[in-house]
């Protein structure tokens, strides 16, 4: 199953290889799309439960990172 | 300006268990004195300067800090024929975030309070909803549904048992759960955790239960049961400090209600027993 999971929040600091990390940790494919200070998208691809683990992983994320929001749509 | 943790009330006693001889302990990791004054009031002391007092559910507040109001409410335990137990406390050697945090966690329950609070096969969580309400600042999780073999005290058999969490304070807790006896009404279990270090605390339940058959003993000597079960897994987790960074952890969709704590936490800068980078 591949969903995309557009975050939103304060996202500067060490978010992207934080993600990198934490998706490979729990063994799903994640593609990084456009982003910005405040905003970002991943493709994230594995099975259901993995992706709701991806997304409660990343909504706690590094210290140094706000998540504010997590919406996430099937591709 | 913003809140500390604190400016946050925290139990420092059991209001019927103050003596004249002081009871010297710690809050955040300072020494405190709670002892009563003159007239039988409790009076709570830091260095020397005295710190503001509340007697609520049955403890004895206060705060290092300034704090933004009352110690918070809990309007059912005013309720008429509710029994209100005090359950006295317990010393844990674990961070004081940590003791809440697995107060909320509902999937333990099969593994740890095997037969009581959980059985298996019955280890399935169901979705359930979170939100922190800005209007109080508090983290909620409402239909939470659980089987339970024996929900309460007062239980007869296996029941699926609603709950709703509530956290009106970093280190205080209420749970509301299905009310056996009283179809429609909610009893209410608390865990109210006094800071000591941030690798130690203590634990100070409270409940306000519609329950006419059991004894007050039989009651806390249930509460007691469950938390000791408790205690041993808090004593061995690793890190002891609570990581508001997952690091090797994998919190599950069962584990949304953690994560919304620990997201309070993190978003309130409220760091005292917890690890900020993971390990």
């Amino acid at each position: 199953m591949t969903e995309r999971f557009i975050i939103s929040g304060r996202l500067d600091g060490s978010l992207l290889p934080w993600i990198d990390g934490h998706a490979r940790r729990i063994g799903v494919a994640v593609d990084f799309g456009p982003r910005s200070d405040s905003a970002m998208e991943l493709r994230v691809d594995g099975p259901p439960a993995l992706l709701d683990a991806m997304e409660m992983g990343c909504l706690l994320g590094p210290i140094d990172v706000w998540i504010e929001d997590i919406r996430r749509e099937p591709v | 300006m913003s809140v500390t943790m604190q400016d946050h009330w925290y139990p420092v006693a059991l209001a019927s268990g103050l003596r004249r001889s002081a009871r010297d302990t710690l809050l955040l990791g300072r020494a405190i004195r709670v002892a009563l004054d003159d007239g039988g009031a409790p009076v709570v002391t830091a260095e020397g300067r005295a710190l503001p007092v509340q007697v609520k559910f049955g403890h004895v507040w206060t705060t290092l800090g300034v704090p933004a109001g009352d110690v918070f409410d809990i309007p059912e335990a005013d309720q008429p024929g509710r029994r209100l137990v005090e359950v006295g406390s317990v010393k844990v050697r674990c961070s004081p975030l940590r003791a809440v945090e697995n107060f909320l966690d509902i999937a333990h329950f099969p593994f740890v309070h095997t037969d009581v609070l959980g059985s298996e096969p019955h280890t399935e969580v169901e979705r359930y909803e979170v939100e922190i309400r800005d209007d109080v600042d508090e983290v909620w999780a409402t239909k939470v549904k659980f089987f339970q073999p024996q929900a309460a005290r007062s239980a007869q058999g296996g029941i699926t048992t609603e709950y709703m969490y509530r956290v009106p304070g970093p280190t205080c807790s209420v749970l509301y759960k299905t009310c056996p006896p009283r179809p429609g009404e909610w009893d209410v279990i608390t865990l109210f955790v006094q800071p000591l270090t941030e690798t130690t605390c203590e634990v100070w339940p409270w409940m306000a239960l519609f329950d006419d058959d059991s004894t007050m003993t039989e009651m806390i000597h249930f509460q007691q049961l469950i938390f000791l079960q408790d205690r041993s897994i808090l004593e061995n987790q690793l890190p002891a400090l609570l990581p508001l960074d997952p690091g090797r952890e994998i919190p599950t969709r069962a584990d949304m209600l953690s994560i919304a704590y620990r997201r309070w936490l993190k978003r309130h800068g409220y760091t005292f027993g917890a690890q900020l980078v993971a390990a």
